[in-house]
């Protein structure tokens, strides 16, 4: 086998133009692998232990892009080698072949010269985050932080900070937020309206917003938080200053709360505060169950009926508690898209979230789920019982693109967790919005298609698919296209991971419905 | 209820600064927002303990007070008014100097590392004081340990190329006229010229033959013509030089004709013998560097005030021996951070390559230090070809140069930049954060001893001595820097 390293000195490039990169060269023809990274000391090792060793590579700083080509022939190698500068060309921004103005090198130089800014959106590599998060704190700007890998010591300390300056820090590894009708990171493109969301789940806010948006209500702003801000070590103080932001904002009438799991004493204290902003509030954990309130707090069961409540709280004459009058997405009555079948469940998410509202709703109708923590290869065999796999977890996306923007390994689990027999029903979400795939429904086609071809041959009973599709009217990819182009492929859509999840009960036998 | 308003975040519509992956500012372009990208480059040559370090100088509890620290020093710099005061022996007249001295560019260096260029100053420093008959001799004298060699920075002074200074050696007295006179008194040899002369390690008859005319009439007309005429405000004459296209390091034509100018008169006055003041304003005239050998002291003269803030990050000595790179900060004067020399690009004089040059070697990036040389380089569009570029690049250079330091000159006005200041006072954490090093005009010596200058160009400073400065300069604030959180 032929090995090249190739070392770029001072050729920085971000994770994303990396990948593609490493995606383009993979595909010349005889090229076995291409990886292209950045010279960091983790990525040296990793490279040297997968065969690529090279003194070269030992020289190579973080500054310094690495790339690494394994091919079939000496010949296949040398074109991949060549093809490099075309590569690197296409990868690099459009304005840099003799564009207009130099960009500036620092945060600081950025505001120097447009001091109306007044947010810093940061998306670099763990590592460095908390650095360039902290020189945004340095120029009074609030911070919407993107990355993940930040130490959770480096998170407290910025937040600490934040909280000190009166500043907000919405991360790391905050997926999305909407200031304003402009949306950070992964997001929808929803109508303007009353309600103000705080979230530390980035599919969480999609779903909220989207559903918010198709009941015709709009939403004020959404501040997310990122994910780990309700643990114990952070305190919930960013989901604090959230909160109180939007009990000042005149456009927000009503306000949702949305995490994953919050640390009970977090909680305990949030629940004090949010009874005193002075505005209808609406808390969903997901993955809890509710707890009773009785000082105007309301504490919903799914993200369906937390956009349902708002939704009544929000409009004119709605009151806090006035849960009679709630009606809408989560009380239509859910569909059976056919007899029930013999077999399990199988959820493959993209949304973290998403997955756990699906695990909740199915544990609430007596459908017990395993998630699994450990990544699942397509082809080999799948561990038993009813599954819910989140493909974006940390288990599939170290080093690899989210499967919001890059559906590959979702599809081939689709392929072959459909085509087993043991498997009754898929349970998928789909979500779209700013920063996801630009088409993901035929992918999904075309993998449900070919696993029912599969499973035909194999003698298996007919597959349930059942996707809930997370977009807005707006959104670039055409939220009904998708839907329509499900639908004509036999997949049953909804509007929501409940709701998939309700009607992906009916598709199996026997389960034990609980009362609610 | 009034809460917070994270700087008026929810009001109105927004604009942006993205720093990183580009999907998410297209994201927020797609939705509405105005967004500024930054060209991002990991901060500190991405190592992990140095990130640390500097985000702790940048945004820690010490961070505003180095940047008012800076602030004092950099105030400092720009109020001192160094003036040429007189010239005399190199020691009587500079602290610490003896007969068995030796001072040199650059941070310490013993003789068995010395480069090839340095040996030969060496060398034509023991001929010249006749402490040695032949180069064998004083080959042997240098190695045997009967010579001490000092760097000129430890003596107040500065000295291009391989700076020799010896004993007899007459030299430039500078000192700072400024009410409170923090930079003192600063010295320089006199500058010999072009070609095969000593600080390019040239030893020949020629070349100590014009080492006694300097010391014998050269210097006793020019201290003369001094006392008759007064101090020379060099920063005054700079800042003129500035606008007629020298930068002070490697173009310092402009500032040798005016202070040719302004010292004729006096010269003649001065000297009884016509000839012999003749043969003086001829020397200077012939010579476009004469000037280098003052805005090397007025530099220095400069930031020596500028040290001594205990929390200033300020570099206030960067110098070459032909060896070893070495820089010092104002908060810690005394301490070299050193890296390799490095490998100057440029042109080459006909005859010469790459492969003659020695690596990068002079106490002249003093000037750099002081924010002239190729800090001013959008001032000298004359010599942008050394630096292999055009106008444009030169006033890129300067403006790039903006980014890395702590202000600017307001006496150093650039007309070509609408006569802004130069950048001042290089901040070791800015350099680190933006991944730009200082950018140094600079000489070319010929590796071997005795054959001169073979070239100019441009020269970075090695990132070793960054590096190793700031995790210094970290350890020193978290020992003297205040602690509280503000």
């Amino acid at each position: 086998m032929n090995v090249l390293v190739l070392v770029r000195e001072g050729c920085y490039q971000d994770s994303a133009r990396l990948m593609q990169v490493s995606r383009e060269l993979s595909a010349l023809p005889g090229v076995v692998e291409a990886v292209a990274m950045m010279g960091t000391e983790t990525n040296r090792t990793l490279l040297a232990e997968a065969g690529f060793a090279d003194p070269a590579l030992d020289r190579a700083t973080p500054l310094d892009m690495v790339v690494a080509l394994r091919a079939g022939t000496a010949h296949a190698l040398e074109e991949a080698q060549g093809a490099l500068a075309r590569v690197l060309a296409g990868a690099a921004p459009a304005e840099k072949a003799g564009g207009p103005a130099r960009r500036p090198g620092t945060v600081a130089e950025a505001l120097a010269a447009h001091p109306a800014a007044r947010l810093v959106s940061v998306a670099v590599p763990g590592p460095y985050a908390s650095f360039v998060a902290n020189r945004a704190l340095d120029e009074g700007r609030s911070v919407f932080l993107f990355s993940d890998n930040v130490p959770l010591a480096d998170e407290v300390a910025l937040k600490e900070r934040a909280v000190r300056l009166g500043l907000l820090v919405m991360g790391p590894d905050c997926g999305t937020a909407i200031i304003a009708g402009t949306g950070l990171g992964f997001a929808n493109r929803v109508d303007r309206g009353p309600v103000g969301i705080v979230g530390a789940s980035g599919t969480g806010i999609q779903e909220l917003s989207c559903t918010l948006d198709r009941a015709g209500v709009g939403i004020s702003h959404a501040i997310g938080t990122g994910s780990r801000d309700l643990s114990e070590a952070v305190g919930g103080s960013m989901t604090e200053m959230g909160l109180s932001l939007l009990a000042s904002d005149p456009d927000t009438r009503c306000i949702v709360l949305v995490a994953k799991h919050p640390d009970a004493g977090v909680a305990r204290r949030l629940h004090g505060v949010l009874a005193k902003l002075g505005k209808p509030v609406v808390v969903r954990y997901l993955g809890e169950v509710p707890h009773p309130s009785d000082d105007g707090v309301f504490y919903a069961r799914s993200l369906d009926e937390a956009a349902t409540a708002a939704s009544v709280f929000a409009s004119e004459g709605g009151e806090i508690g006035d849960t009679r009058s709630l009606s809408g997405t989560a009380f239509r009555p859910i569909p059976r898209p056919g007899p029930p079948g013999e077999g399990r469940l199988v959820g493959l998410f993209g949304g973290g979230s998403l997955a756990a509202e699906a695990a909740f709703v199915l544990a609430a109708h007596g459908v017990a789920t395993v998630v699994s923590e450990e990544r699942l290869t397509a082809g080999a065999s799948l561990p038993s019982g009813n599954l819910i796999v989140d493909t974006g977890g940390d288990a599939y996306t170290v080093g690899r693109p989210h499967p919001m923007v890059d559906q590959t390994v979702r599809c081939g689990l689709i392929r072959s967790a459909g085509a087993d027999p043991s498997v009754r029903g898929l349970l998928l979400d789909l979500v779209l919005g700013d920063g996801a795939h630009l088409d993901p429904a035929p992918e999904i086609v075309r993998a449900v298609a070919d696993a029912r071809a599969a499973r035909t041959t194999r003698g298996g009973s007919p597959l349930a698919v059942v996707v809930s599709v997370c977009g807005s009217r707006r959104d670039p990819q055409g939220t009904e296209r998708q839907e329509r182009l499900l639908r004509g492929a036999d997949i049953h859509v909804e509007s929501t991971a409940a709701r998939a999840a309700r009607v992906a009960v009916r598709t199996i036998c026997c389960p034990v419905e609980v009362s609610r | 209820m009034t809460g917070p308003s994270a700087g008026g975040l929810l009001e109105g519509s927004l604009e942006i600064v993205h720093v990183g992956i580009e999907a998410v500012a297209l994201a927020a372009e797609a939705t509405g927002a105005h967004v500024t990208r930054v060209d991002f480059r990991p901060p500190a040559g991405g190592d992990p303990a140095r990130i640390r370090a500097l985000s702790e100088l940048l945004s820690g509890p010490a961070a505003r007070a180095i940047d008012a620290a800076n602030a004092r020093a950099l105030a400092r710099l720009v109020a001192s008014r160094p003036h040429l005061v007189g010239i005399g022996v190199a020691r009587d007249v500079i602290p610490g100097m003896a007969d068995d001295l030796f001072l040199h560019a650059g941070p310490p260096i013993s003789w068995d590392r010395m480069c090839g260029p340095l040996r030969g100053a060496v060398i034509g420093g023991l001929l010249h004081e006749g402490r040695a008959r032949d180069v064998a001799e004083a080959s042997r004298l240098a190695a045997s340990g009967a010579i001490r060699f000092e760097p000129c920075h430890h003596h107040d002074a500065v000295g291009p190329m391989a700076g020799l200074v010896t004993p007899s050696m007459p030299v430039f007295v500078v000192e700072d006229r400024a009410a409170e006179g923090a930079g003192g008194r600063t010295y320089c040899t006199l500058n010999e010229g072009l070609g095969k002369v000593l600080r390019y390690g040239a030893f020949s008859g020629e070349v100590l033959a014009r080492l006694r005319f300097m010391q014998t009439e050269l210097a006793p007309v020019l201290a003369a013509a001094l006392a008759l005429r007064g101090p020379v405000d060099l920063k005054h004459l700079m800042a003129q030089a500035l606008q007629m296209g020298d930068e002070g390091h490697n173009r310092n034509r402009a500032a040798t004709s005016l202070l040719f100018r302004d010292l004729a008169p006096a010269i003649v006055r001065a000297t009884e013998d016509r000839e012999r003041a003749a043969r003086v304003l001829e020397f200077v005239n012939g010579n476009d560097h004469f000037f280098l050998n003052l805005s090397m002291p007025m530099a220095k003269c400069m930031l020596k005030a500028a040290e001594g803030e205990p929390l200033s990050s300020l570099v206030t000595v960067m110098a070459r021996n032909g060896t070893d790179f070495g820089l010092q900060l104002g908060s810690m004067p005394g301490h070299w951070f050193k890296g390799p020399a490095q490998m100057v690009r440029g042109l080459y004089f006909p005859g010469y390559t790459e492969a003659d040059a020695n690596p990068d070697i002079g106490d002249s990036a003093i000037t750099e230090t002081a924010g002239i040389g190729g800090f001013a380089m959008a001032a000298a569009p004359a010599i942008v070809q050394f630096v292999g570029g055009t106008a444009a690049d030169a006033i890129e250079t300067t403006r790039e140069m903006g980014q890395i330091t702590a202000g600017a000159n307001p006496g150093f006005a650039i007309p070509q930049l609408g006569f802004t200041g130069t950048p001042t006072g290089i901040d070791v954490r800015l350099v680190e954060e933006r991944g730009v090093l200082p950018s140094i005009n600079t000489g070319i010596a010929h590796r071997e001893p005795g054959v001169g200058q073979v070239g100019a160009g441009l020269v970075h400073p090695p990132w070793e001595a960054f590096h190793a400065a700031l995790l210094a300069f970290s350890e020193h604030v978290r020992a003297v820097g205040p602690k509280d959180r503000g």
